[in-house]
C-alpha cells in the first residue's frame, strides 16, 4: 500500500466504512424488491380489469331484476344475451358480419389513405395548389359524410360501392389535412441538409419529406381510422344487406334488443382493436418515432 | 486560379415582421482559400447565417456575385458539406443511415455505404452508436453524425451554422479539438459560424468580425498561432482580448 493512502483508509475504518459484499447484498435487494414490485403492479392492474368488466356485467345483470318497471325484453341482461352470442357464433353469422363491415372499412380506409396523402404532400409542398384547392376542399371537409348517404346511394346503388365510397370520403379529410400540415411544417434544416447532400426534388420528397411528416400522417390515420368506422355504421343501417350494421337495422325491426346488444359491443370492440393493432403497428414499424419523443 | 470561395461586393435585403427592410448583408467582399479554417462572428443580425447561406446555395444575394472555383453558386451541392446547430439529423434514420444517406440517393449498393459509414463512424468515434436514432444521441454524438454524413461526400469546404451551440461547455471544448484534427487530416476548407470568441480564437486561421444593421464586416483578423492551441496562453488571451474588442467596438 503507498504510504499516502494509509491516513485515507485509516479514516474510512474509523467511520466505520462497510465492505464490498455490503454493497452488493443492498443492490441485490434492491432489484429484488423492484422486481417484485413491478410484477405485484402488473398484477393489480391486470386483476382490477378483470374485476371491472365483472362488476360491470353483474350491474347489467341485476338492472332488469332491481328496477321493477324494467322490460326485460328492451333491456335483455348478459345471461339472455350470452345465449344469442353463441348462437351467432356457431351460425357464423356474427363473424360474416364482422368480416364483410372490416372489408368495407379498409377498402375505403386504403382509398382514403392513398388519396390524402398524395393530396396532403402537394398541396403541402406547392402553394399554389394549395391556393387553387383550399375553397373546395376545406368547404367539403365541412360536410357531414352522413349527408351523403341518399346520394351516394343513388350514384353507386345499395351494393358495395357505395359503402366503400362514403368511408373513403369520410376518412380522405383528416388524412389528407394532417399530412399537409405536417408537410407544411417540416423544418427548413432538414430539407437543406437533404439538398446539400445532392438530393433531387422527389427524392427530397420521398426520403425526407414524407418521413419528416410521419407523425402528423399517422395522427390522421388514425382519426381517419376513427370515421371510418361511424360512417360504415351510418351507411350499413342506412342501406345494407349485410355487415354489422345490417345486423343492428335488422335486430331493430324483428325487436331483437339482444342481438341489437351483440352488434353494437361489436362495433366497439372492433373500434378498440383496430386502433390498439394500429398503435403497435406505430410502434413496430417506427420505432425511431417513439424512440425520438 | 480563383480562390476556392468568392464573395464580391454581397448584399441581401430581407423584409421585416412589420413590412420594413433590413439589410442582412451590404457590401460584403471576402474570399475563403483552400485548406483554410474561417470563423464569422458577430452579435445577431450581422448576417454570419445570410452569409453561409448565400455559400450555401440556399438563398441568392440580391446584390453582388458569390462564386465557388470561379463559377456562381446558384444552388446546393455535395460540394458544399453543411452542419446546422441542431435538430438537422433525419430523426427517423439511424446513425449509421445519416451518414450514407447521400450514397443511398446515388444508388451506392448496400455492402459499399456500409465500408464507407463504417470509416465514417470510426472517425468520430461513434461505431457502437450506428443504429442508434437522433433521438436517442446525446447532443454532442448528434452533432458528430451532423458532421459525419457532411463529409461523406468529400465536399471542399465544410459550412458550420453553429453548430456547438447547443451543447455544454466540456463537450463543445471535446468537439473543437475533433474538428480540428478531421480538418487537419482530410485538409478541406472550413467556414464556421459562431458567437463565441474563445470558440473563434482557438479553431480559426483568420476571423470574420461582422457588425449588424446593417450586416458588415468589421474587421478579418488572422490568428497565426500554431495548432493545437493553448487556451491558457498570454498569445492566446492577447488575441481573444483584440477579436473582443473588434465585437464590441
Amino acid at each position: 500500500m503507498p504510504e499516502h493512502d494509509r491516513p485515507i483508509k485509516a479514516a474510512a475504518e474509523k467511520a466505520g466504512r462497510k465492505d464490498a459484499a455490503h454493497w452488493e447484498a443492498q443492490e441485490q435487494k434492491f432489484l429484488q424488491d423492484l422486481q417484485a414490485n413491478k410484477r405485484r403492479e402488473i398484477l393489480k392492474q391486470l386483476s382490477f380489469n378483470i374485476l371491472g368488466i365483472l362488476l360491470f356485467l353483474a350491474a347489467w345483470e341485476a338492472t332488469p331484476h332491481v328496477i321493477p318497471w324494467m322490460n326485460i325484453l328492451l333491456f335483455p341482461p348478459p345471461s339472455d344475451v350470452i345465449g344469442t352470442l353463441k348462437e351467432l357464433i356457431a351460425s357464423g353469422e356474427l363473424a360474416d358480419g364482422i368480416l364483410i363491415s372490416l372489408q368495407r372499412t379498409f377498402s375505403g380506409f386504403l382509398i382514403a389513405t392513398v388519396l390524402g396523402i398524395v393530396a396532403g404532400l402537394l398541396t403541402g409542398r406547392i402553394r399554389l395548389l394549395q391556393y387553387l384547392s383550399d375553397p373546395i376542399l376545406h368547404g367539403m371537409r365541412s360536410i357531414p359524410a352522413i349527408a351523403l348517404i341518399p346520394l351516394s346511394l343513388l350514384w353507386f346503388g345499395i351494393g358495395e360501392a357505395s359503402k366503400v365510397a362514403l368511408i373513403a370520403w369520410g376518412a380522405f379529410f383528416p388524412i389528407w389535412l394532417n399530412t399537409f400540415t405536417g408537410v407544411r411544417d417540416v423544418t427548413p434544416v432538414v430539407i437543406r441538409s437533404a439538398a446539400s447532400l445532392g438530393a433531387l426534388p422527389h427524392q427530397t420528397m420521398f426520403f425526407v419529406i414524407l418521413p419528416a411528416s410521419l407523425p402528423f400522417i399517422l395522427v390522421g390515420l388514425r382519426q381517419g381510422l376513427g370515421i371510418a368506422l361511424i360512417v360504415l355504421v351510418a351507411a350499413e343501417l342506412a342501406g345494407a344487406s349485410s355487415g354489422v350494421g345490417f345486423m343492428i337495422a335488422t335486430s331493430h325491426q324483428l325487436f331483437r334488443v339482444d342481438i341489437m346488444f351483440i352488434g353494437i359491443a361489436t362495433l366497439g370492440f372492433m373500434g378498440y382493436v383496430i386502433d390498439r393493432l394500429f398503435a403497435l403497428a406505430q410502434t413496430y414499424l417506427f420505432p425511431w418515432y417513439t424512440g425520438a419523443k | 486560379m480563383p480562390a476556392l470561395i468568392e464573395i464580391e461586393n454581397v448584399s441581401k435585403i430581407y423584409a421585416t415582421t412589420d413590412d420594413k427592410t433590413t439589410w442582412a448583408l451590404q457590401d460584403v467582399s471576402v474570399e475563403i482559400h483552400r485548406g483554410e479554417f474561417i470563423c464569422a462572428i458577430g452579435p445577431s443580425g450581422c448576417g454570419k447565417t445570410t452569409l453561409l447561406n448565400i455559400i450555401g446555395g440556399f438563398i441568392q444575394p440580391t446584390e453582388g456575385s458569390a462564386r465557388r472555383n470561379g463559377a456562381p453558386i446558384v444552388k446546393p451541392g455535395p460540394d458544399r458539406g453543411v452542419v446546422f446547430q441542431e435538430y438537422a439529423l433525419f430523426s427517423w434514420l439511424t446513425s449509421r443511415e445519416n451518414i450514407e444517406f447521400a450514397m443511398r440517393l446515388k444508388g451506392v449498393p448496400k455492402k459499399e455505404r456500409r465500408i464507407h459509414s463504417d470509416k465514417y463512424l470510426d472517425m468520430i468515434g461513434l461505431k457502437h452508436a450506428a443504429d442508434r436514432f437522433p433521438g436517442e444521441l446525446s447532443g454532442g454524438m448528434r452533432q458528430r453524425v451532423a458532421v459525419a454524413r457532411a463529409l461523406i461526400n468529400e465536399p471542399e469546404i465544410l459550412l458550420m451554422d453553429e453548430p456547438f451551440a447547443a451543447v455544454d461547455a466540456m463537450t463543445r471544448a471535446t468537439l473543437q479539438e475533433e474538428l480540428l484534427k478531421l480538418w487537419e487530416a482530410l485538409k478541406i476548407s472550413v467556414l464556421f459560424i459562431t458567437h463565441n470568441i474563445e470558440e473563434a480564437v482557438f479553431l480559426s486561421s483568420r476571423i470574420i468580425v461582422m457588425s449588424p444593421h446593417p450586416g458588415r464586416i468589421k474587421e478579418i483578423v488572422t490568428v497565426d498561432l500554431p495548432y493545437p492551441r493553448d487556451r491558457g496562453s498570454p498569445e492566446f488571451g492577447a488575441l481573444y482580448a483584440h477579436v473582443n474588442k473588434a465585437f464590441h467596438a
